[in-house]
Order: C-alpha cells, then structure tokens, then sequence
C-alpha cells in the first residue's frame, strides 16, 4: 500500500560532513521522502448525469387550490411578503420561475410537508418509474444506490434509521461484526485511514522449505498484488460492447485492479496489459500466448460443453505463456470436484460463478457456496496456494465484505457496471447469457470511467467503514473470517428458542 | 423598507429568523395537517412510511401525540419488518383473568439496583429519551422532550453537543453523556446530572465514531462544544483513552470523583459477544446498560452500517439478559434496550425478551412531526429537518415550539403508558418488573400467518 521512495541516501560530498551540510541533506531526504511518498487512494469526484434515473417522487400540485391558498394569504397577510411567499418546501421544488404551479419533482426528497400541509391540493408520490427498474433480486434499491455511488464517489450518509426488513434472503441475512474498543490503529480520527485494501493475486506455498544451508529450496510465492478486493467480470450477455469493454479496461489500469475480458475483443481492440484478463475457451488454450502482457489468462468451458474440468486446455495454456491460468468454474452439479481437480493439477487461481441472482444451479446461495469452497481447500490444507474469485450477486457495497467473509480473495463485478454507467436492463437480470441492457446513447469515455472510478473509491470506502468497526486492519485478513459474521437466523434461533410458535429457519 | 426587505429576502432565499406571522402561518399549516392525517380525514400519503415504521405506525404516533389516545383504526402495534418486533406478539390471557380497569397497574422502573450509596433512581415509566445532541436537534427539541421528561419523572440525554444553558432548568431529568469527542464535557454538566451515559457506541453506526457536518455546525453548536462555527465535527471511535474493561473501570471511577452521586450508564452496541461486553460493564461500576441496537436512530450515518454491523436489539436482549443471570448479576444491574423500539408493544416485547425499560428516539421525534424522509442529515439543502426537528437552522427551528413539542410527547407517552398497562392487564401481571424475561408470555407469528 506504501510506495514510498525506495532509495533516498546521502549524496556523495566532496570533504567531511559538516553540520550545515548534514542538516541539508537531512532536509533534502526528508522531502524526497515526502515527494515520493504515495499511499494507495481512489479519487473520486462528482460527475454529471448522462441519462438521470426516474426521479423518487412525483409531485402534483393542484392549480386551482394553489391559486386559492395565494388569493386567502394575500388577504390575510398582506403586506408581509415574507409570510405571502414562504411555501413548505425547503428543497426548492416549488421554487421555479412559477412556483407550485409549475414544481420541479426531481428536488423532490420526500418530506411530505407540502402534503401534510396542504393536503386539499398537493399530492407526493413515489415513482412508478423508478420502482420499476432492476428485478427481484437487483431492485430499483440496488440501481439508486449504485448510481449515487457513481456519482459522487462517496459513502452515501442519511439520517434517521434503516428503513428495511429485518434480516432476509441471501446477503441481507448476514451482519457484520463490531469491536467496542479495538481499532485497526490509534492513528487517524477513526482509525480506519491506514487499512489496506490490497490482495494478493496467485499462490503462496503452505509452508517454506530450507536446504541445509539454509537456502529456500521449496516452492516460492508466485503472485501479484492489486489494491482492492474486487475485479471487473465479462461483462454479462449483450454487454460487451467495445465502448464498455474500453471504460472496464481503463478503469481496472487506473484503480490497480484486473478486468476479465473475452480474450477476442482483447485482441481485437489491442488491449493486451496487465490489468487485463482475457478469457478464451478452453478450445482455445493454444490462443494464450497472444497475450504476452497478460498477467493471468483465464480459460472457460467451450459454449454448448457442460462446466467441465479440461485438464488438457490448461496444459496446452500452460505451456504457451507465463501468465498464470485460472479456471472459471459454475456453481453447477459436481463444481467441487472440478475445483479439487483443477488445484491438484496445478491451477492457482480459480473464479467461481454463480447465476446473477447469487444461486449455484440446486438454489445454494453464494454466502453459502464460497463458504464450502474455501473450506474444501482448507481441508485438503491447500487454501493459500490458490486465490479464489467468485461472482454472481454483487450488486451492493454490503456484497463485497460479506463475500469476502463467506471465503473469497476477492469479488468479481459484473451487473453493478451498467447501472454505474447509468445502463438500462430489460427483463431479468437472473442467467449472465440473457442479459440485456443498453447504455446511454452518447456514452463518453472519460465521464464513464469517472463513474465506474466513483463506484469502486465508494464501495472500498464502505469496505473500509466495515473493517474498522471490526477493528481489522487489512481485507486479507477478512477471507473467510465467519466469526466476523452473524447470520441471523442462528441469532433468531438463539435468541427466540423456546417462544411458542418459533420454529426455527424462518428465514 | 421593511416591506422592501422582506421581499428581497424572500426572494434571493436569504434565510432569517422567521417574524412571528411566519411562525404563526407554517405551524399551524404543519400542526393542522397533521392532525388531519391522524384523524383520517384524508387519505394517507402513498410516499409515507417504510417496512420498519409503516404509513400506520407513523399516523399512529400522531394520533396519539394529538390526543393521548390510542387509534381504533390505525395498526399502532407493529410494522412490516417480517422479523423481530414485528413477528412477536403476546400470549394474553383468557379475557375472564385479565387485571379489571381499576386495578393499579405499577410502570415504575428502578434504575440502581447496585445498593450503593448513588443515587436511588426510580422513573415512573420503564422508558426514558435517548441522546440527541445539540446540533443535530435544536434547542427546542431539546427542551420538548425535557420537560416532557420532567412531566413524566423519567429522562432525557444530552446526546454529546453539550449542554445548552436552558436545560439547568430541568436538570434533574437530564443525562450528561460522555462520549468519544468529549463535546460538553465539563465539570459543571457532570455535577448536573442524576446520571452519566457513557456512549461506546451507537446501534446506528457501531464502530464507526460520529460526523456533524458543516452545515449544522452554526454558531451556537461550535460554541458549545468549543470549536469553530460551520466546521464539521468528529467523535472518533472508539474512546482513545479505553484499550481494556480496566481503562473503562478508569472513565467511571473518573466521573465518580466528580459527581459522587450519579448513576453511572454505559451505552454500547451489539456485537457478537455483547453479552461479554455487558458483564464486563457491570463489574467496572455501570448501574445501567444501555444496549443499543443495529436499527437505531440516528441524525447521520452511512446506510451501509445502519443494515449491516451488529445485531437487531430484539436479538441481543436475551443474549445479554441470559449472560447476566448464568453470572448471578442480573438483579444489580438494569438493562436498557434501544435501536428500532417504536412502540409501546415494542417496549414490552424488548421487556419479555429480558430488557427492565427502555430508550426512545425517533419515537419521540415521530411523535412530534417526523415523517422518516431521512434528511436529518441535512438533505440536499444543507439545512436539516423541513419539519424543524434535526436542525439547529434559525428558520427552521423555530417550526418547533418546546410547549407544543412537550405537550405532544407528554400525549404520546400518556397513550403508551396506557397500552403497557393494557398488555399487563391483559397478561395479568400488575406490575411492569413482572414482565421481565418472561418470554413464556410471548409467540412467534410465522409467516404462515401472512397468508
Ligand atoms: S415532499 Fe418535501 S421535498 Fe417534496 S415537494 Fe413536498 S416539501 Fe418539497
Ligand atoms: S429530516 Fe426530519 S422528518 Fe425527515 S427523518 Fe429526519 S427528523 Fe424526520
């Protein structure tokens, strides 16, 4: 996380130090420290929209009850303005060139105290429009928060309570842990400024191993680093245009993290680097050594072939290039047998998918399916020589901790993308092939990857709220801490045990 | 000029403090809607309302903030959160051996138990206000729910932004809360208080410290709490002085030698292992411990901890209450349950469950206009609460008048008052403490009921 100057030493002097030139030195160290000194942050700023969502409310004014109310002030308060003129809202919906006759509902933040106040004639509403955006598991919920997120890039802040269920399916049913007094540092106003995001990316040995002089004789680590625990996903279904493939690319460069793109439009568009992933077939195998930047090649079943484990595609990958070669494996019946295969084969990295609605195919929720892959490898004693990626789900800052707890290295980003750029989905959003969504028409490359910028610097600051109450000072630490987790149903069971009526599992 | 005046200031949006015609207009336009709403005389507005405070659980509260009563036709019970609160209801007794009306029906709550020489503290009701600081509710909040405490011989808490002056007229029935950034901590506001809250944390944000943005940060909040004016405001988290339960022994044994006579609480959150939290308080001096739940109130804080760190309170009442009594020190310390306690219902489940009382907030603030917009952070205008609430605006403040605001609480806690001694009769129990952990008296409501 610190890249701080590596090699600051005195300088060659001409004679013996004097103190003067001592103190010099000192000082010219100190500020070429200083200078170089760069400590891993997002930047953020706020961005204009493209093609605005629905707006929350719709506001409708009567206009023959609003000309009466203005006649009965005048008469009453005349002459006092002040009074005449003072309208309930404080957000500026009625404070056009014609007032309440003509309101601007996109100010419109639900108070109600036009309605209360006046209501023969004011009436607020929420917006269809709105509510019917997303599906049954990415809601209009997911959407507004992404896209504030993408905007301003920064933690979104409210007051009053939550407003939600208690508990719930997937995600919703886990909660996080905090410490009273333990904090990741004493440093800062809260602690939290010097947590590390950073993951490291491949395979460390379990243990090391010395020759009998002392010299490493075993396996060494073979891994990168990148500075957040998430990555960009191929882009789902009928996404991938080069426009977006070309924000995802540039973004992932800025932001130190990786971009899992089909390895054609990779070489189409000339995007072999090292934040790039190209993802090829496993017909294809041969084809990686196309990619001489790539710092891991991925490789998926053929289409139209079962998620099988093709141990000859990762040979053929193998052997053609240094990159490392991950698998990409559904949650799809006998998954856990292909992943055992795949690592004792060799595969260091291994991207675990789910449906978009965080299933595996028999209905087992992610939370619960990272959960049994990392503790299969734990088991065979081999979790630290493979990085586990996974997918599917992660539509909100919450998802990222919470996967990351149930057993992954990191999150793989997939619909959050076209809700960040402002995209429109049609239909479910539930199988990645059916996918289909359309971005704003005029999509400009810098204003897009701000936004998918202000997405990520959000969402690590909301992961970076949630380490610190638990007191943990890097994410790494995090992979599959489940006592840093509580489900709520065991909470339920725990506490409700023995209510009449409370079976259990309610859930 | 003066008509000049107010034209242009009007007009350009220059904010000032209201003329009396203005305070005039805007409350009873805000007081008569109101009242309108909860008596059903319109219908009730689409946007209102959420899963934990429903458009009913809202019009409720304002019925009964209205009248002291509590609506026939407005479900002031429960929301729709499909879990917790909302999923208990009572077992009552067959209607032949419920407590007749006449029968006294005992709400006090002893707050020490410890026999100590401190100071003996009974409130007549098993609730008290929760900490609110000044900045993020005015003044006139402030005092609303004073003297509303004072009225009902409970309490209300500072909340950490100091000690406005006006509040020595009540302070018998005020809490001094110590909290992280020490804001208003004096030796003056220790010696006021009958009791201390020590805040570790807060349900809403747990483990994440406090953050009063500029904007509410006006002249008189900087004042007292010693800073400059529109500057925002940080409590850090956690206390940078408590490493263990010894250097939280420290901070009590520290307000003892100040204020010998108070009671001492300890606000925490619900982590994981709050019943080890608990105990440890106990045995560093706490009379009170005040846990305070994952859906609590809060005038800002990131959505993502709201939903997400730590637990409902509804879920560590029993943790706690259990811990204690497996220890042997649950009859010398008293619980205090807050976070997503609406209700009067609310607090006699949180009671049955194993809390002696409970802490309201947004209750209060429900009771008193608030419409959950969650703008109290400020809102895209910068200026707070529109309703006048979570504001220290010098034009919106004034929306709320501390006589009206006191008697609309001193209604509201009339009518819950009314509905715990309901439940009790209806239990036939004839006093509140009967109530505590007797979770026999509760079910679960499953979802099969929905249906
Ligand atoms: S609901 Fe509130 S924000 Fe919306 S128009 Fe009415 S007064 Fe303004
Ligand atoms: S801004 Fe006012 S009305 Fe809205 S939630 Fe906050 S206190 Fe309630």
């Amino acid at each position: 996380m610190l890249e701080s100057s590596t090699h600051v030493g005195l300088q060659d002097t001409n004679g013996p130090l004097s103190i003067d030139r001592f103190g010099a030195e000192s000082a010219r160290i100190g500020r070429e420290i200083a200078d170089g000194y760069h400590r891993y942050h997002i930047e953020t700023e706020e961005v204009d929209d493209a093609d605005p969502l629905p707006h929350r409310f719709l506001v409708k004014v009567g206009k023959v009850g609003l000309a009466k109310l203005i006649a009965k002030e005048m008469v009453t308060y005349f002459p006092q303005f002040d009074v005449i003129l003072s309208r309930p809202c404080t957000y500026g919906v009625f404070s056009g060139p014609v007032g309440g006759f003509s309101p601007r509902p996109k100010l419109c933040v639900g108070c109600l105290r036009c309605e209360v106040q006046h209501p023969d004639f004011v009436k607020v509403l929420p917006n269809p429009d709105l509510l019917a955006l997303g599906d049954s598991y990415t809601t209009h919920g997911h959407i507004a928060a992404i896209d504030e997120e993408a905007k301003k890039g920064i933690v979104p802040v409210r007051g009053q309570g939550y407003r939600g269920r208690f508990g719930g399916p997937g995600f919703d049913g886990m909660l996080t842990d905090m410490s009273e007094i333990v904090r990741p540092s004493r440093d800062g106003i809260h602690g939290r400024e010097l947590i590390g995001t950073a993951v490291d990316i491949g395979s460390k040995p379990m243990h090391l191993s010395f020759d009998s002089n002392g010299k490493l004789s075993g396996s060494t680590p073979e891994m990168f680093t990148i500075q957040v625990p998430f990555i960009f996903d191929l882009p789902p279904g009928d996404l991938g245009s080069p426009q977006l493939v070309k924000v995802v690319d540039s973004t992932s460069s800025r932001i130190d993290t990786l971009a899992c793109l089909d390895a054609h439009t990779v070489a189409r568009l000339g995007l072999d680097a090292p934040n790039v992933v190209p993802v090829l077939d496993n017909t294809e195998a041969s084809r990686a050594s196309e990619f001489p930047n790539a710092r891991l090649i991925e490789l998926r079943s053929s289409p139209g072939r079962s998620w099988g484990w093709d141990a000859a595609g990762f040979e053929i990958a193998n052997a053609v290039t240094d990159a490392m070669i991950g698998i990409r494996i559904h949650f799809e019946e006998g998954w856990q047998n292909r992943l055992t295969q795949a690592v004792e084969s060799g595969v260091k990295v291994i991207h675990l998918l789910a449906d978009l609605h965080g299933c595996g195919s028999d209905g087992t929720f992610v939370t619960e399916l990272f959960k049994e892959a990392h503790m299969l490898l734990i088991e065979q004693g081999r979790r630290d020589t493979v990085t586990l990626f996974g997918g599917g789900g992660i539509v909100g800052a919450d998802h990222v901790p919470k996967a990351i707890i149930s057993g992954l290295d990191a999150v793989a980003l997939d619909l959050p993308v076209l809700f960040a750029l402002q995209g429109r989905s049609n239909g479910s959003l539930r199988h990645r092939e059916n996918v289909s969504g359309t971005l704003p028409v005029q999509l400009d490359r810098d204003w897009a990857e701000q936004r998918l910028t202000n997405l990520c610097g959000s969402w690590r600051d909301q992961l970076l709220e949630i380490l610190g109450a638990m007191g943990i000072r890097e994410v790494r630490r995090l992979r599959g801490e489940f006592g840093r987790s509580m489900v709520v149903k065991h909470l339920e069971d725990e506490a409700f045990e023995g209510i009449a009526g409370y079976v259990g599992g309610d859930c | 000029m003066t008509i000049i005046q107010n034209i242009s200031d009007t007009l350009s949006g220059k904010i000032v403090k209201p003329s009396e015609s203005l305070v005039h207009k805007t409350t009873h336009l805000m007081q008569d809607g109101m009242k309108a709403r909860a008596f059903g005389e319109y219908e009730k507005p689409k946007a209102l309302g959420d899963a934990r405070w429903t458009d009913e659980l809202i019009l409720s509260t304002w019925y009964m903030a209205e009248t002291g009563e509590v609506p026939d036709n407005l479900n002031f019970k429960t929301g729709k959160s499909d879990g917790g609160f909302d999923r208990l209801d009572f077992q009552f007794l067959p209607e032949s051996d419920w407590l007749e009306h006449s029968e006294a029906i005992d709400t006090k709550l002893p707050l020490n138990r410890r026999g100590d020489k401190k100071n003996k503290i009974e409130i007549d009701i098993p609730w008290y206000g929760g900490g609110m600081s000044y900045g993020s509710v005015s003044v006139n909040v402030m005092m609303s729910r004073a003297k509303n405490a004072k009225q009902w011989n409970s309490f209300m808490s500072t909340g950490e932004g100091g000690y406005p002056p006006e509040l020595y007229e009540v302070k018998e029935n005020v809490i001094t809360q110590v909290a992280t950034g020490y804001f208003g901590v004096e030796e003056e506001t220790i010696q006021a208080a009958p009791i201390i809250e020590f805040k570790y944390a807060q349900g809403a944000k747990p483990g994440l410290g406090g953050h009063l943005l500029a904007a509410k940060a006006g002249e008189e909040v900087a004042k007292l709490r010693g800073s400059v004016p529109f500057v925002s405001l940080f409590s850090p988290f956690p206390f940078h002085s408590t490493y263990s339960v010894e250097d939280h022994s420290k901070h009590l044994d520290w307000i003892e030698t100040v204020n010998p006579k108070a009671i001492l609480s300890v606000k925490v959150s619900t982590p994981h292992d709050v019943d080890m939290v608990a105990v440890g308080s106990y045995y560093a001096g706490a009379h009170i411990i005040h846990l305070d739940g994952g859906y609590g109130g809060t005038g800002a804080a990131p959505e993502i901890a709201k939903k997400n760190i730590a637990m409902p309170i509804e879920l560590a009442i029993p943790k706690v209450h259990k811990f204690l009594q497996k220890e042997g020190v649950r009859d010398k310390v008293t619980i205090i349950a807050s976070g997503g306690v609406r209700t009067a219902d609310d607090i006699a489940k949180a009671i049955a469950l194993g809390a002696d009382g409970c802490v309201l907030g947004t209750t209060d603030l429900v009771g008193m206009g608030c419409t959950r917009c969650s703008n109290c952070e400020g809102g895209p205008s910068g200026r707070g609460c529109p309703w006048g609430l979570t504001t220290t605006d010098i034009e919106l403040q004034e929306w709320v008048q501390q006589d009206w605001g006191a008697k609309r609480l001193d209604n509201l806690y009339t009518a819950m008052q009314w509905r715990l001694r309901d439940i009790l009769r209806k239990l036939g129990l004839s006093n509140v403490r009967e109530l505590r952990g007797r979770t026999d008296l509760l079910r679960y409501i499953g979802k099969e009921a929905d249906e």
